[in-house]
This record gives C-alpha cells, sequence and structure tokens, in this order.
C-alpha cells in the first residue's frame, strides 16, 4: 500500500488498448484521483475471450485465465479490469477453481509445466465495481473528484451480459434492473435515461459478432432503436466490446440496412476522464467510429 | 447382574424377498453360517418371510425348539418389524425377543452386482442381530389414557373438515385460527375447477357447521402459544389475542345480558382510519375496525389495534346496549388439555417479485393468480368487473404464466417442486375471461400441463376447445411500455423451437407456494420434523401420510405439501380419522424403549435433565436424595441421556450398553470370544 491508495494488478484485456486506447489511459489516470491504483500485469495473455474460446474448449480457456490470476497471485494483489469478457473469464474462472477442487487440480497439472499453481489467494474485481464500491471508492468520492459536471447530457447506460450474468454466480443483486452504473453515471452530473429492453444484449458477445454479423447487428440495431427513442445524447458502457458493437457497428448497420443514429459511446471511463477535465485528445476520442463531437460540444 | 440368565436358544429366518434378496447374495451360504453361530439351534429360510407360512415357521419353530429369542434377516424394520413380533408372540414368547437384520436395503439392494461381498456382509449382519438377540429381556408395554379430546390448528377448509369429523365423532374439539375469521385461501377464491362451483357458496355452509356445532369450541384471533405433553394428554396454551370486540358470550361473561358484536358494522361505519384490506391483498379500503368480507364466520368485528387511534367514535356508535367495544382489551391466555392434535395451517405465495424478470410489485399490470381471484369476484373490490390495475380498462389479452417460481432449480425465492393447483386455476382463469370479456383471448406459457384429477383432462379440453391459446415455454422476461402500461411477454415456443415476442394487456403469474412462516415456530412446538423445502414431514408419504414421527400429531392440508382443494380435505378426513382412533381407543401403548434411572448408581447430577430432547427428564427426591425420574411417557428412546450420564446409571431398555458392545464385538471379533 502506498499511503491511502488502493493498489491492484491492472488487467488490460485486448480490445482496449488496441481499439479505444482512450479506455486505458481514462482508467490509470482518473482511478489515481479516487484513491485507486493500476499497477501493470506483467506477461498477461488474453483473459481469454470467453465465447471464442470457452465454446470450443473449457479447459484451454480455464488453464489461461488461471495462468492470468497466478500473475496476480505472485504481484499478492487483487485484479481490476475494464472489460465485461475478462470480467467474465479471469473472475468467473477464479470463482469456478476457488470452489471446484477437481477442476483446480487439473489447471495446476498443466501450470506447472510452466512453474506456476494457481492458489486462490486473490479476488478479482471491475474498476466500475470499485468505483461502486462504498468501501474503496463509492459515488459520493466519484462526485467529488469532478471538475467538468456532464450537466444537461442524457446518457443512456448498457451493463453487459458477461457483467451480470448468470445472475446466480454473481454478487450485484437485482441482476434483471441493476442501476448502479446509472448511480454512478449521475454522479457525474448526466442524467442517466431509463430505456426499453434496457438489459438486452449488445449483440457482440458470445462469439456471436464473429459468426453470424447480420443476426449480431440486428440485435445492435433494435438496442438503438430503443436508445434512440428517448433521446439519449450518448450511449455509456463498461466493456470495450460492447463499446465496439455499438460504436463500429453503427456505421455497418448504416452499410447493411440503411439505418443512421450517430449516438456517440463512450466507455464509462471516458466519460469520467471526460468529467475529470481530461481532454479528447488525451482520451483519443479521434479513434472512435462515431464523431463524439455533438457531445463533447453539449459539455465543453 | 444376580439372576442366572438363561441359555440363549435362537431362531434364524434367512428371507429371500422373492429375488429382492436372494437374486444377489447366497441365501444357501449366509443359512449355514448362521447355524454355526453361538447359541443358534435352528435356521432355515423361506421364499417370503413375512407371508402366511413364512409367519407360521417362526410360531412353530418356537413351540419344537423351545427357542428364546428369534432373528429374521429381511427387509426393513420400519417395513416388518411388527409383523414378526406379532409372530414371536404367537408363538408364546414376549415379542421383544425379535431382532431383525436388514439384508434387503442395506446391502442386497445397494451391492446388487457383487455376489460375494453382498453374502458376507450379510453374514455379518446375522452375526451381529444374533448376537443382540442372546441378550434381549421381555418388556412390557405401558399404557396411557387419552384425554376425550382434540385440538386443530387453522381453520382453512382443511382443518375445518378436520374439525367437523372430529367433532361429528363425538369428541370435544378445540379449532384455532389466528386471523378473525376461519375459512383460510379457499374463501379468497371465486370458483373452484373443475366444475367451476363458486368456493363461497360450497365453503360457507361448513363454515356455519363448523360455527354451530356444540363439539367444536372455535377460537378465532387465537395463536398456539405453547405445547406441552405427550400423546393423549397435551397442554396448549391459546393465546388470544386482543380483539377490541367482545362476542355475546364474552359480553355476558362480563355481565352485559343481551350484548356483544352482532355484527351490524355501524362501528366501521364512522372509523375515520383507512386501511388497505388485506384479504383483498390491499385493493380495496378496510376501516381500523374491520370485517374481511360479508360472509365472515363468526360475525364479529376486530379492531386493528396497529392502526387504531383510539378516538371512540366507533365505542359511540356501537352504543350503551351492545357495549361491544373494548379498545383497553389485551391478550388472554387459556389452557386446555387434548388427547391428539392436528395441524392445517396451510400456505403462502412466494414473494414473486423477487423473481425481478417478470416485475411484479414493478409493473402495475402484473398481478399473481390470487390477486386475479379477488379482481373477478363478484364480492371482490371491483365487484367481479375485471379491469387492470394501470387504467381501469378491460384487458383483452391477458398473459398466464404457469410455473412462476415453480419447478425452478435457479434459487433464491425459486421452488424446484411443482406447486400442483396452479396449472387448473390458470385454466380455469382462462375460462373465466372468455365468459366475462368479448372477444379476450387468454395466453396460457406453460411448461407442461399437469391435470391430474378427476374430470381435470377433460375441463383441460374444454379451455382449448372454448379458444385459449397455449404456448410451451418458460417466460424469459416481461417489459413495460411506459406509455401504454401494456406489456411485452418474451418467451420461446418450444414447439416450434423459435422466440417469440408477444404484448399483452395484463399478465397473471401462477405464482409459487411456500410454507408459512410461522411454520418452523408451530412445527418446532408440537415436535414435527420438516422436509428439504420447509412442508411439515409425515411419517411415511405412501404408508402414514397424516401422521407424523410424533405420536398424537396428524397434519392436513397443504401444510403437509403442495395439493388441490380435494386433497386438501381428503387428508383432512384422513388426518381426523387417524387423530380419533387413540381418542376412541381411550389407551395408547408406548413401545417399551424408554430410559430407565437406576437409583443405586444414580449421583443426581442433574446433568442428563437438559440433555432430553423432549423433556422426560426430572431431579425427584427418593428415600431422602436427589435422583433423575424418566416420565415414562414422554421418552422416546433416543439414548441421548444414557450415553451422556457420567455415572452409567441410565439403561436404555432394548438397547442396553452390553446389547450394543455384544454388536460391536460381534462385528469386529468376527464371532470369536473377547
Amino acid at each position: 500500500m502506498a499511503g491511502n491508495m488502493h493498489q491492484y494488478a491492472f488487467f488490460l484485456g485486448c480490445i482496449a488498448p488496441n481499439r479505444y486506447p482512450g479506455c486505458e489511459a481514462a482508467a490509470i489516470k482518473t482511478s489515481e484521483k479516487v484513491g485507486i491504483e493500476l499497477l501493470p500485469l506483467k506477461g498477461a495473455g488474453c483473459c481469454p475471450a470467453p465465447g471464442a474460446f470457452g465454446a470450443i474448449d473449457l479447459n484451454v480457456w480455464y488453464a489461461l485465465a488461471a495462468r492470468n490470476i497466478v500473475l496476480a497471485e505472485q504481484m499478492n494483489m487483487d485484479i481490476a479490469l475494464i472489460c465485461n469478457g475478462c470480467y467474465k473469464s479471469i473472475w468467473e474462472v477464479n470463482h469456478i477453481l476457488k470452489h471446484n477442487d477437481e477442476l483446480r487440480d487439473g489447471v495446476n497439472e498443466v501450470l506447472k509445466e510452466v512453474d506456476m499453481e494457481f492458489k486462490g489467494s486473490i479476488d478479482v474485481w471491475h474498476l466500475a465495481e470499485l468505483y461502486y464500491d462504498e468501501k474503496i471508492c463509492g459515488a459520493k468520492k466519484l462526485a467529488a473528484s469532478v471538475t467538468r459536471p456532464l450537466t444537461g447530457t442524457k446518457i443512456a447506460v448498457h451493463y453487459g451480459c458477461h457483467l451480470m450474468k448468470p445472475g446466480k454466480e454473481r454478487h450485484f443483486g437485482d441482476t434483471e434492473h441493476p442501476m448502479w452504473i446509472d448511480e454512478l453515471v449521475a454522479a457525474l452530473g448526466a442524467e442517466p435515461v431509463q430505456y426499453r429492453n434496457k438489459m438486452q444484449c449488445c449483440g457482440a458477445g458470445g462469439g456471436v459478432r464473429g459468426y453470424d454479423i447480420t443476426h449480431a447487428l440486428d440485435i445492435t440495431n433494435e438496442k438503438m432503436i430503443n436508445i434512440r427513442e428517448v433521446g439519449a445524447d450518448a450511449i455509456t458502457e463498461v466493456c470495450p466490446f460492447c463499446q465496439l458493437q455499438f460504436d463500429r457497428g453503427q456505421i455497418e448497420i448504416e452499410e447493411k440496412f440503411g439505418q443512421t443514429y450517430n449516438i456517440p459511446v463512450l466507455h464509462f471511463n471516458e466519460l469520467l476522464g471526460l468529467a475529470q477535465g481530461m481532454s479528447p485528445q488525451e482520451l483519443a476520442l479521434d479513434l472512435h467510429g462515431i464523431d463524439c463531437k455533438p457531445f463533447l460540444e453539449k459539455i465543453l | 447382574m444376580a439372576e442366572a440368565k438363561e441359555e440363549p436358544r435362537i431362531g434364524v429366518f434367512i428371507c429371500h424377498c422373492g429375488t429382492n434378496i436372494a437374486g444377489s447374495l447366497s441365501i444357501e451360504e449366509v443359512m449355514e453360517y448362521a447355524k454355526t453361530l453361538p447359541g443358534v439351534i435352528v435356521a432355515d429360510e423361506y421364499q417370503y418371510m413375512c407371508s402366511t407360512p413364512g409367519q407360521k415357521k417362526i410360531v412353530e419353530a418356537i413351540a419344537e425348539h423351545n427357542l428364546n429369542g428369534i432373528v429374521v434377516a429381511a427387509c426393513s424394520p420400519r417395513l416388518h418389524e411388527p409383523t414378526f413380533r406379532t409372530a414371536t408372540q404367537e408363538g408364546g414368547l414376549n415379542k421383544f425377543r425379535f431382532e431383525m437384520a436388514n439384508i434387503r436395503d442395506q446391502n442386497s439392494w445397494v451391492h446388487m452386482h457383487d455376489w460375494e461381498g453382498a453374502t458376507a456382509k450379510a453374514k455379518d449382519q446375522v452375526r451381529i442381530a444374533v448376537a443382540k438377540a442372546r441378550m434381549l429381556e421381555d418388556l412390557i408395554p405401558k399404557s396411557v389414557p387419552v384425554e376425550h379430546s382434540a385440538l386443530v390448528l387453522g381453520g382453512g377448509v382443511g382443518g375445518m373438515q378436520a374439525a367437523l369429523d372430529l367433532a361429528g365423532a363425538g369428541i370435544k374439539t378445540y379449532l384455532i385460527e389466528k386471523s378473525p375469521s376461519i375459512g383460510g385461501r379457499m374463501s379468497q377464491l371465486d370458483k373452484t375447477f373443475p366444475t367451476l362451483d363458486c368456493s363461497q357458496c360450497i365453503l360457507t355452509p361448513k363454515m356455519v357447521d363448523v360455527g354451530r356445532h356444540p363439539n367444536i369450541e372455535l377460537y378465532t384471533y387465537a395463536e398456539v402459544e405453547n405445547v406441552e405433553g405427550y400423546i393423549g394428554n397435551f397442554t396448549v396454551t391459546i393465546r388470544k389475542k386482543a380483539r377490541g370486540v367482545l362476542s355475546p358470550d364474552e359480553a355476558e361473561a362480563r355481565g352485559i345480558i343481551g350484548g356483544g358484536c352482532n355484527g351490524c358494522g355501524d362501528c366501521a361505519e364512522v372509523c375515520p382510519v383507512i386501511k388497505p384490506n388485506p384479504f383483498e391483498f390491499g385493493m380495496a379500503p378496510r376501516k381500523a375496525i374491520y370485517i374481511y368480507h360479508p360472509q365472515v364466520m363468526p360475525l364479529q368485528f376486530t379492531v386493528d389495534f396497529d392502526s387504531c387511534v383510539k378516538c371512540g367514535l366507533c365505542v359511540e356508535a356501537c352504543g350503551e346496549e351492545k357495549k361491544a367495544i373494548d379498545l383497553d382489551m389485551v391478550d388472554t391466555f387459556e389452557e386446555v388439555k387434548v388427547g391428539t392434535c392436528i395441524l392445517a395451517i396451510g400456505y403462502d405465495l412466494i414473494p414473486i417479485e423477487e423473481k425481478t424478470e417478470w416485475g411484479y410489485k414493478r409493473y402495475d399490470n402484473v398481478i399473481t393468480g390470487l390477486e386475479f381471484e379477488r379482481l373477478i369476484c363478484a364480492s371482490g373490490p371491483t365487484g367481479g368487473k375485471l379491469i387492470r390495475p394501470s387504467d381501469g380498462q378491460i384487458p383483452k389479452k391477458v398473459g398466464f404464466v404457469l410455473c412462476a417460481g415453480s419447478r425452478d432449480n435457479t434459487g433464491g425465492v425459486a421452488k424446484p417442486y411443482c406447486s400442483r393447483f396452479c396449472c387448473m386455476y390458470s385454466l380455469k382463469h382462462a375460462h373465466q375471461i372468455m365468459e366475462k370479456i368479448p372477444g379476450a383471448v387468454p395466453y396460457i406459457f406453460y411448461m407442461d400441463i399437469r391435470s391430474f384429477g378427476k374430470m381435470y383432462e377433460e375441463f383441460y379440453y374444454r379451455i382449448q376447445n372454448e379458444g385459449a391459446k397455449f404456448i410451451r415455454g418458460r417466460v424469459a422476461n416481461i417489459l413495460e411500455d411506459p406509455s401504454t402500461k401494456n406489456l411485452t411477454v418474451f418467451t420461446e415456443d418450444t414447439l416450434l423451437g423459435r422466440p417469440l415476442s408477444l404484448e399483452m394487456d395484463m399478465v397473471v403469474l401462477a405464482a409459487a407456494i411456500q410454507p408459512k412462516p410461522e411454520a418452523e415456530r408451530i412445527r418446532q412446538m408440537f415436535g414435527v420434523s420438516k422436509s428439504q423445502d420447509g412442508w411439515l414431514l409425515e411419517a411415511h408419504p405412501k404408508l402414514n401420510p397424516c401422521g407424523t414421527t410424533t405420536a398424537g400429531i396428524y397434519l392436513a392440508g397443504v401444510c403437509q405439501g403442495p395439493k388441490d382443494i380435494p386433497d386438501t380435505v381428503a387428508q383432512a378426513e384422513g388426518a381426523a380419522s387417524a387423530a380419533s382412533i387413540p381418542i376412541h381407543t381411550g389407551e395408547v401403548q408406548l413401545e417399551p424403549y424408554f430410559a430407565i434411572c437406576m437409583d443405586d448408581l444414580c449421583a443426581g447430577c442433574g446433568m442428563c435433565v437438559p440433555q432430553c430432547p423432549y423433556g422426560a427428564l426430572a431431579l425427584v427426591e427418593k428415600n431422602g436424595r436427589q435422583v433423575m425420574e424418566v416420565t415414562e411417557a414422554k421418552c422416546k428412546g433416543c439414548g441421548t441421556c444414557g450415553g451422556f450420564c457420567p455415572g452409567g446409571a441410565i439403561k436404555m431398555q432394548h438397547f442396553t450398553s452390553p446389547q450394543i458392545c455384544a454388536q460391536i464385538d460381534a462385528f469386529l471379533l468376527e464371532g470369536g470370544e473377547q
């Protein structure tokens, strides 16, 4: 513990650093302002993607996820991450291996080849969860860190499936009608708007985007219709893959179905970065598929 | 011991049980082995030992070989111990000179494919049983007299039926109901499937009968506070909750001749406090002084002291003649002595709002099946006009979600069991909306339709023919359109193999049922076990479905497990019949397994007394010193005290330390001597 900072091993994932570097930058810079220090998890691999890997071979999924957990165990730190897919892999595998000796022994047999052992000594957190946790940060502390409130903007929150489901294995309480990210958005001064079928999938996860893009976009399109209906200025989520599907997906929907929405999509970290005074350049918002200018004009 | 023991002369009988036992182990080998055991005079085998010829073998062997101990290696003593004890007695022995080895349930059934192993295990079991049989003693069962009265807890249709049957058999019956009126859940229903009889119409005659029966003493607005005693002699403390209103009898006891509540309702007229009526699930108002509905039994008002402001207007309205209202009333207690008790405490719906995907309590137009019953009922809050709660419009498309929380293994409030009557009442609801609302279409989202009863399947066909839509699949979630308050039901049609979403005006959840929250306290007071799901546990699901493991306590209705009205009434009649047997016999025989305190060894330390789960032990003064004494009728022979006694002063009859040690030695020393 450095002073009164809560330290975590920061698991990056693949999509954030490769496609939306702003998420990564924002995570590190915004968390410092509320007493959370994210330290690099050196040597981390892919989480691995729960749909792509888990659907093909569960044992590979367990072993690769366990390897990432062991790296953090060696640092003696809990993991913090910023992607629902990573959450599903790392949190769930950690949870499963802690409760299933047989699987754990099997995984450790594989890990032995690289001189590693899964001990089950750490916990895994989503950064958004830490922001909401009163013991670590809490919405009040988050609100106190805001220098440029997002007043006057309507924001539609998308939670994402891998974070909330399967409900009985998660610890978020009501996974059918969660409001905690909405509370975090409200803490930034924006108005979280409620829209029809809020808990519907973004369309991308579980390998659907890779397997059948048209079907995936069809689901995304339905979400976009419902979000546009309530007049949202932007969409926010806590998962770069959902972000990819909403952001790049809008362009693909235009190409395939000829429907235009142009609703900016920002990861919650980027939104928090803006509220804490980071510049759009720092957040690499120019790399987004959908132009964020209309939204930025409302707050800058 | 001083007295010389007679030489043991044991007869061993091995049962084939058809191929149940003989198909998995060698009967011949076990029998030959038994002949070599010390004290065994004769060993025999038979196809079915429990049959008449099988029992005759025992009787004849006793006479022929002058036996003084019998061992039968067969099925479970829970099944046939009484049979063989009777045979032993017929042969002229004390029936407790019999010991059973369970080589079926505990051996041949579990080691079906291990002939050698099962045979060896059967030999062990027979050797152990013989070792105990050599040390068995004559025991004399005790009899206790039985109080000529019974208690029924719960005034729903099950409790009422049980009380009427007991009272009809000439037994003084105390019927205890915690709410102000008897009638239970059934009085909240509109129609009953499959005959579409009006529920109140068939129930009120029974309610009136209960109120009028000379042998029934009715305690409404009362709860059981404490239970003491054992079969034949229970002492039950009844808490009569402060009702604030006197019945004519209570008024007379206070010297107000011709006074007391006559149900005129003048008091409620003037009462300024308005509260939701729980009988109508809060959909209608009631005053702080109230009756649930016009047909209550007894017709006597009740003051809800939680919301009463004690303004005294009702006292004024009631007048000096009747003087029925007393706002300073307090709870009173009464003790009754009864021979047997029947628990008929009913059920509750699960808190279905915790299955958040269906939006109950979040969306106005999602209601439960019981709320639908009130909305469609002529005496309900809307006078029988079905309207949707959000805007009072008449719904045309109504969805029925079956198995709402039943047959669901997802945990939380969900229940793994089938609640048994929801399919049928939802079919009935579908019929009712088609009957009452022209052009209405019911959509029934089901997993399976379980129409198991007499004329139920025919009723199911009838509803199909009337035009109800059936969609097979579990409803995933329900969404509300904020502007119209219409509901979109997302489900799958597993017969078409595709997802489906349908817009409904209203959705009715056939919520699962669960035991009442007070069931736990009541069950512990009466010493009744519970099953995995919290329902009260019957003694045997097939052969003793009304009894419990505590002698003299019986069960009726849904508190024992989900069932519909016919099954509840049938079980209530069964329970009443079972509960009347000891009363009419006048005495009950207790199995003589009770503990005996050997006074010369007892130091009077009293450490055993708090150990007894049945409160059967007490310290008494004998010959100038303190010793423990067992109340034999309360003792269940569990052995807790005997194992605990530091001085070894407690003898557990039929399970004495020497008997158990002999069994252990017989097993460990493989028949060798110590």
